[in-house]
């Protein structure tokens, strides 16, 4: 059993990714897929979000920001999935059970505002560096001018925060740019340490391989909506017009296939 | 919470909620209250119209429960109808009832959806005998501005904006539209992202500056838009078919 949290900036996609996640099997058995992994949502918060996924992500809209209502952080989506993965013909398949907390986007940067201090950023830290949470999925998206100094400081503050909370030596970090199906990354996707952070993000890739030990951080990409095909690596995505800044939708729901939506989490729940 | 329709007198907010109780529904159907019910609060048989709502009211509180279809089956929503009266939205009315104000401000943050409906105007009409009865394009675009004010400054955490441009069957041939942008479930010719920006570019140009400063204003807003007629019952669903992917328990 493994205690998994979500984190990352608004709008890193973090509600379509985990969304996906519940989705996947339908989405395999659509395409008639064999694979060597099963998923399956087990509590009612991660059915409803597989039915999301279908009419939200299929149809060809976009989740809203998930925000901290009234109930605080015991009040934010709670979704638990089953994992059964099998490495190889003769291995007997593993079962792993993922819980995972989907936090907004707003309380993750805060972490960067060290003078700052509210009950829900509190709750947020506390509950992320409990010692029963083997790992955290660390969401990017941004890789523009400028955001790399800004994710420098949000990490800086969580590393010194995991060591406050006697965490910083067994809690793994799972960094992952996310929606890399734009053309820009999707070719980094192969070796994202090399590609994608050393090249986009070097200050915040500096400042994790300094702090934590290599065994418990790796480097991901991934890609909620994928590419239209395999040959034709146009991103499957488009972006409309929307608060703040773009929102993305999928483009071709029957050409829907995520990238290594799973790999982070086996890995971080081992 | 719930969900709320607003808009300047005689947009015809009453009757697309009454319109949508009809038991002719498609993919939306209002379970309570009964249509015979609303229709006989609402509707003047002798002036064949709705009645205007009550401005001393400054809303009608109605408990609506929506079944809504969508790919993964049928859902709820539960809701509250507000329907507000044109009156409110004026200076004075909301100088001398600053408590009924103030009342509908409170219900309308706490609002997970609101329907804005907006009335056609002049050059974009052309199947009515008199076109002169509407504002033109620009005291439209005016008074559109005071909507984004209105929403800026005075309710800046909502969530889900429908905009209906309302009376679709004055403007457009409601029945080619409806056939391009209507509901089927798994099978639409559109998805909510064409839709959406069909809707936009066709019909609402002239205040695409208006709806780019909201984007930039309200941090976390959905703004969508639709065409609606009570004549025609897909476009009358759409707003309510969206709200139910996002609402629905």
């Amino acid at each position: 059993m493994g205690n998994i949290v979500v984190i990352g900036p608004r709008r890193s996609g973090k509600t379509t990714y985990l969304a996906a996640l519940s989705y996947l099997p339908a989405l395999r058995s659509r395409k008639g897929k064999e694979s060597n992994f099963k998923i399956q949502p087990l509590n009612d918060e991660s059915r409803d979000l597989a039915e999301n996924a279908e009419n939200i992500i299929v149809e060809g809209a976009n989740f809203e920001p998930t925000t901290v209502n009234a109930g605080g952080v015991d009040g934010l989506p709670y979704y638990s999935f089953q994992l059964q993965v099998k490495k190889g013909l003769l291995k007997k398949p593993e079962n792993i059970q993922i819980n995972v907390r989907d936090y907004p986007g707003e309380v993750f940067e805060k972490i960067a505002d060290r003078n700052l201090s509210d009950e829900i950023h509190q709750e947020f830290i506390d509950e992320c560096l409990m010692n029963d949470v083997n790992g955290c999925l660390i969401l990017f998206t941004q890789w523009e001018y400028g955001t790399d100094k800004f994710y420098y400081r949000v990490m800086s503050q969580f590393i010194k925060l995991m060591d406050e909370k006697n965490r910083k030596n067994n809690l793994k970090l799972a960094v992952a740019m996310s929606k890399c199906e734009r053309g820009e990354l999707w070719a980094g996707r192969i070796d994202p340490e090399t590609d994608l952070f050393e090249i986009h993000l070097p200050r915040t890739k500096t400042i994790l391989k300094d702090s934590i030990n290599p065994k418990n951080l790796r480097f991901y990409a991934l890609s909620t909506f994928g590419v239209l095909h395999k040959n034709d690596p146009r991103p499957n995505r488009i972006d409309q017009a929307g608060s703040n800044s773009s929102e993305s939708v999928l483009r071709e729901p029957n050409s829907w296939q995520p990238y290594n939506l799973i790999d982070p989490l086996y890995w971080l729940s081992k | 919470m719930g969900v709320i329709y607003i808009g300047d007198r005689i947009a015809g907010k009453t009757h697309l909620a009454l319109e949508l109780a009809n038991p002719q529904g498609n993919y939306v159907k209002v379970i309570h209250p009964d249509y015979q019910h609303l229709k006989s609060l609402l509707y003047d048989h002798n002036l064949h119209s709705t009645k205007p709502t009550e401005a001393d009211k400054s809303f009608y509180d109605q408990y609506l429960n929506i079944n809504v279809q969508l790919p993964t089956g049928n859902k709820e929503i539960n809701s509250y109808w507000l329907d507000t009266g044109g009156e409110i939205w004026r200076k004075y009315w909301q100088e001398e009832n600053k408590a009924k104000w103030q009342e509908f401000l409170n219900t309308i943050r706490q609002s997970e959806g609101i329907l804005l409906i907006l009335p056609p105007y002049r050059q974009l009409v052309t199947n009515h005998p008199n076109p002169e009865e509407f504002i033109t394009q620009k005291q439209w675009c005016n008074r559109f501005q005071r909507w984004v004010n209105f929403f800026k400054y005075d309710c800046p955490k909502i969530r889900h904006l429908l905009l209906c441009l309302n009376k679709a069957d004055l403007f457009c041939n409601v029945q080619e539209e409806s056939n391009l942008l209507g509901y089927i479930p798994n099978r639409s010719h559109f998805n909510w992202q064409q839709r959406n920006e069909y809707i936009y570019q066709r019909y609402f140009t002239p205040i695409h500056p208006h709806i780019k400063e909201l984007n930039q204003s309200i941090s976390g807003l959905s703004v969508r838009f639709f065409i609606t007629s009570i004549y025609n019952r897909n476009l009358l669903e759409l707003p309510w078919i969206y709200l139910g992917s996002f609402l629905s328990k």
